[in-house]
């Protein structure tokens, strides 16, 4: 989990009243979780205290949840989230020199972001078009039949260097 | 309730619904391996080990968490059963490190002893690397989760057992594992190093860091943790001599698997290079070891010599309630049948005698009647002048989980903001010294509202009309200036606890160290009375006891005014019981109490004075005061196990042994009388406390006749009373008497309380090294505002100084106080709180301070 930044005032202000919404109902963790992740684009981390007190929980068990669920995040994220598909078609059809290829173009690792927080890159187990391995998915567009030309094509830029 | 029969292995055998197949099976003597199952813990059925065949369906059902049904069949080590449990071990295998051999947790660790069992050696499958060591500072816990089987027991015996909530898993798949929140090391999360989740881990996983000695245990010793009245089940693991680690005992009820840091980690003071190891004499000023023959003669002929030229009563014996109840019962024996006086007390004095007059007068009882069990049950429980999750952790983990798990109601009242205010429905915080006018407030509201049960108001208790009547000034308005709390609450207070099916009142020293701890106790009993909780199960009064036999002491007759059992000593009827048994007639008139023997040997008409396993230098109000007082003495003999503050200033010095090194029975708060026994010889020429005293009689010329420890039980089972009656309950009004806690020039108050790693003056727990390692000095806790206001950040030095004295430490600033106040912790003597209280009425938990800057050199 990324160093927990301490929030400004209005941002805490926002989650104490998301939180309040679902106070002292239990179930209604995975809810609340989603709410704000919506609002914030990922779960600031010293949000984790006010939740658990809110839903009679212990901080641990909040970050137990968060870090179960892959669609829960717990640092910032890019504007556009790339995910490799990493599935059995792509990996035959070079699926890990894309991914490869990606790390260079982004300049990053799997599951980190860009410093302009334009692009976060993940890999999925497969994303059901594997005609058209190797795919890589830009947000909701998927783009087929990946070469380096491609890749390089997707993204205009070369964070490699 | 119908009992269900079913076939396990082919033999019938019959338990009760609700009874899982494991529990059936483990009763009838069927072993079935288990990795992740614990008694006291919600079954999860992760590890899949216990898995048995269901031999009617074929199915592999998990034995752990599957409840019988009648008529099954049941298969536990089947074929198919043992291939199972086998593929298992490997694929656990496969994720686990080959370092068995130089693993510490070595024939302890579950995960071998089944492998072998089930006769899987190497693993064949593919290796899958995992986490390394995690770096922590602490001297207490090593993690390894490499070796983690993730059976989630740690996990779970923090979060369902000691509700600390400090781990959790974190990730999934391959990659979880447990951890704190931000995966930070324990000591930067709210672990409190309870040492639970160590002695669960059934592999190398979680393990004591910095031992105190190597090797494997050879066997083990159940016994008593030593230090607060919870009294925990400990197993003591031994080799050579030594103690090689504190474990919890696992059958008691009172801590269900758990312990303390204090417990788990505290006990290495028996291995002190400090422990004393012969007898010493002083002469010249100058202390010289003697064999115990010159010792003994020289205390028992200095003790008769005094007798004889200034009387009985010029003698004193302060027992203590560290002592075994056969060891008190034989101090004050020694006190009466062989010196001849009632000058006999222990060092509870100072902060459970209050509490203990309280509960008889208005109550008839001597203690808290009831178990923790039963304060688990309360629907709602007050806290009040305590903080059990420091002075008497297991409570405190009772108490939590009652909230959590129980939906119990908490309702809290504290000026400091303790652990427990994160699980507080209400949160009361008073001005220190006015709980009365509080609680008398709380009745008002009770009766004004018509809350109170009526078989207890209308002319069955006595007393009704006069505390309706002194209640009258305590409005909701009134309570309100006086104490600092908003009307609105000491309302819903009032409703919260009296609109419960059963609601119970916790309390410490807090309310007992207060001048007006008696009073505060009836008031209590007051509420308790007027709601019908006493003995209403889990809604009773339940006082605590600092020290772990504080409660025995007093059983004993350790006390100047009661025989054994709280007869009286003037009570004709039980001074012929003893007189017939011991030869001797006790002496009547109530003898001197332990404030009052430090008085009288200051003004020097107390001549002499033993002193078994007490350290009134540093437990006692006014410090310089004792010393003087203690010096004055002619005679002074101290048993001890190491020489301490007090030790120092005797005559003569005779070396105890540890409780780890004699046997007996302690009895905790709840009145639960339990065994300890030896699992080490005592160090060097140490020796019981029972063992000196009967040497110390037979030298006196008066031999006490026992010829074994039983032998005093014995005539302990026969002469004391195992229950007081309970007496017809009386309301006993009383009244909040403002006390002026500041003064001109001391603006701040000083409460003062223990902490959690240590213990008492910490006479012991300073001198358990991982303790001390994690907690070497004393602090003082300032608010945030008043540090602001006064320019100070953590570990800046300052001086504490109050009018009679003052003491240093460093400032650690904290939210958990309101402004205007601080708080130090007791056990530290290097800066010795006591010194800033005057001599005389105890009332150590608050005093009006001012705190002075000092420049960091000085
Ligand atoms: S650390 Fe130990 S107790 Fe905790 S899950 Fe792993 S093996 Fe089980
Ligand atoms: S030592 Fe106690 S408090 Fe700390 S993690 Fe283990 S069980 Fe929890
Ligand atoms: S709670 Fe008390 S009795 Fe239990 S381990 Fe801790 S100090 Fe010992
Ligand atoms: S002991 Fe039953 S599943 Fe682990």
């Amino acid at each position: 989990m990324g160093e927990a930044k301490a929030l400004t005032g209005p941002e805490l202000e926002q989650i104490e009243k998301i939180i309040a919404d679902y106070k002292g109902q239990q179930w209604a963790l995975i809810p609340l979780l989603h709410e704000i992740q919506r609002v914030f684009g990922f779960i600031p981390p010293p949000a984790i205290g006010p939740i658990a007190s809110a839903m009679g929980l212990f901080p641990s068990q909040v970050q137990g949840v968060i870090t179960f669920y892959s669609q829960f995040y717990t640092e910032p994220r890019g504007k556009n989230i790339v995910r490799v598909c990493r599935g059995t078609a792509c990996h035959v059809r070079g699926g890990k020199t894309i991914l490869k290829l990606v790390k260079q173009q982004l300049g990053i690792d799997e599951g980190e972001t860009t410093p302009d927080f334009e692009y976060s890159l993940e890999t999925v187990a497969c994303i059901g078009c594997c005609a058209l391995a190797p795919n890589i998915v830009v947000n909701r567009d998927i783009y087929g039949h990946m070469n380096p030309k491609k890749v390089a094509a997707v993204f205009h830029r070369d964070g490699g260097q | 309730m119908e009992a269900i029969t079913i076939t396990l292995d082919g033999v019938a055998v019959s338990g009760y619904p609700g009874m899982t197949i494991l529990e059936l099976a483990q009763e009838s003597g069927v072993e079935i391996p288990t990795l992740c199952h614990e008694p006291y813990l919600a079954p999860v059925g992760a590890c899949r080990l216990c898995l048995v065949e269901n031999e009617q369906s074929g199915a592999l059902v998990v034995a752990c968490a599957t409840p019988i049904a009648p008529g099954m069949v049941i298969a536990t080590h089947s074929p198919r059963v043992i291939e199972r449990r086998r593929v298992i071990v490997q694929l656990l295998l496969a994720s686990h490190p080959d370092s068995c051999l130089v693993c510490d947790k070595g024939n302890r660790c579950k995960l071998r002893q089944i492998a072998a069992e089930l006769g899987v050696g190497l693993v064949e499958l593919q290796r899958i690397p995992q986490a390394a060591t995690i770096e922590e500072v602490n001297p207490f816990i090593e993690r390894d989760l490499s070796k983690c089987i993730l059976c989630a027991k740690c996990i779970r015996v923090d979060q369902e057992l000691v509700v600390e909530g400090a781990i959790d898993y974190i990730g999934r798949g391959f990659a979880s594992r447990p951890s704190t929140v931000n995966n930070t090391p324990l000591e930067q999360s709210e672990c409190t190093f309870c040492g639970s989740c160590v002695a669960i881990c059934p592999t190398g996983a979680l393990m004591e860091k910095e031992r105190a000695y190597g090797g494997t245990t050879s066997h083990s010793v159940d016994s008593v943790c030593p230090f607060c009245g919870c009294g925990c089940s400990i197993s003591l693991e031994v080799k050579d001599n030594h103690l090689v680690r504190v474990i919890p005992g696992t059958a008691s009820p009172v801590n269900r698997g758990t312990l303390c840091v204090r417990g788990s980690y505290g006990c290495d003071f028996v291995h002190s290079p400090e422990r004393l190891t012969a007898p010493l004499v002083k002469v010249n000023g100058e202390f010289e070891p003697v064999s115990w023959e010159q010792a003994l003669e020289r205390v028992a002929s200095e003790f008769n010599r005094i007798k004889e030229k200034h009387g009985a009563d010029s003698l004193a014996v302060l027992g203590s309630s560290k002592c075994t109840n056969e060891e008190n019962y034989l101090l004050q024996r020694l006190a009466r049948a062989v010196i001849g006086t009632n000058n006999i007390d222990n060092g509870s004095r100072l902060y459970s005698s209050a509490r203990r007059l309280g509960l008889e007068r208005s109550a008839g009882i001597p203690a808290t009647p009831n178990s923790i069990e039963d304060l688990e049950q309360a629907g709602v429980i007050m806290v009040i002048g305590a903080d059990p999750t420091v002075s008497a952790p297991a409570v405190g983990y009772a108490i939590k989980r009652a909230v959590r798990y129980r939906g119990a109601r908490l309702l809290l009242i504290d000026p400091r903001q303790t652990k427990l205010a994160q699980f507080a429905n209400l949160w009361l915080r008073p001005r220190p010294g006015t709980d009365i006018a509080l609680v008398n407030g709380l009745a008002r509201v009770m009766i004004e509202e018509k809350l109170v049960d009526a078989k207890f108001s209308t002319g069955k208790t006595k007393g009704f009309t006069e505390l309706v009547s002194s209640l009258k000034k305590y409005t909701p308005e009134y309570v309100a200036e006086v104490t600092g709390v908003p009307t609105q609450d000491v309302v819903l207070a009032a409703r919260l606890f009296a609109g419960a099916e059963s609601a119970a009142i916790v309390y410490g020293n807090g309310i007992t160290q207060h001048v007006s701890g008696v009073d505060s106790i009836l008031a209590l009993t007051n509420i308790a009375r007027l709601t019908g909780n006493i003995s209403n199960g889990g809604g009773d009064i339940f006082a605590l006891q600092r020290e772990n036999n504080a409660r025995g002491a007093g059983d004993m007759g350790s006390l100047p005014d009661f025989l054994p059992g709280y007869q009286g000593v003037d009570d004709a009827q039980a001074r012929g019981k003893f007189e017939e048994r011991w030869g001797v007639s006790p002496p009547d008139g109530s003898g001197l109490t332990a404030l009052e023997m430090i008085e009288q040997a200051d003004k020097g008409s107390l001549k002499a004075m033993l002193i078994v396993g007490e350290n009134p230098t540093a437990s006692f109000p006014d410090s310089a005061l004792v010393k003087n007082a203690l010096a004055a003495l002619e005679f002074l003999v101290v048993a001890d196990m190491f020489l301490t503050e007090t030790a120092r200033l005797a005559e003569v010095v005779l070396p105890a042994a540890s409780f780890a090194e004699k046997e007996g029975t302690f009895t905790n708060f709840e009145g639960r009388v339990q065994k300890l026994n030896r699992a080490i010889e005592p160090i060097g020429d140490s020796r019981p406390d029972w063992a000196i005293l009967l040497e110390m009689a037979r030298y006196m010329g008066q031999p006490m006749p026992y010829s074994s420890l039983q032998e005093v039980r014995n005539e302990i089972d026969e002469l004391v009373p195992k229950k007081t009656s309970v007496k017809p309950g009386l309301f006993i009004p009383v009244e909040y008497k403002p006390v002026s806690i500041s003064g001109d020039g001391y603006p701040l108050t000083l409460l003062t309380g223990s902490v959690l790693p240590h213990f008492g003056s910490g006479t012991r727990s300073l001198r358990a090294w991982r303790l001390k390692k994690f907690s070497p000095a004393a602090w003082v806790e300032v608010s945030g505002g008043d540090a602001q206001r006064l320019g100070l950040a953590d570990s800046d030095p300052v001086k504490v100084v109050s009018p009679v004295g003052e003491v240093t430490a460093a400032v650690r600033v904290t939210e958990a106080l309101p402004q205007g106040m601080l708080f130090m912790p007791i056990s530290f003597p290097e800066s010795p709180v006591n010194d800033l209280w005057a001599a005389g009425v105890p009332d150590l938990k608050t005093c009006a301070v001012r705190l002075e800057r000092m420049s960091a050199d000085g």
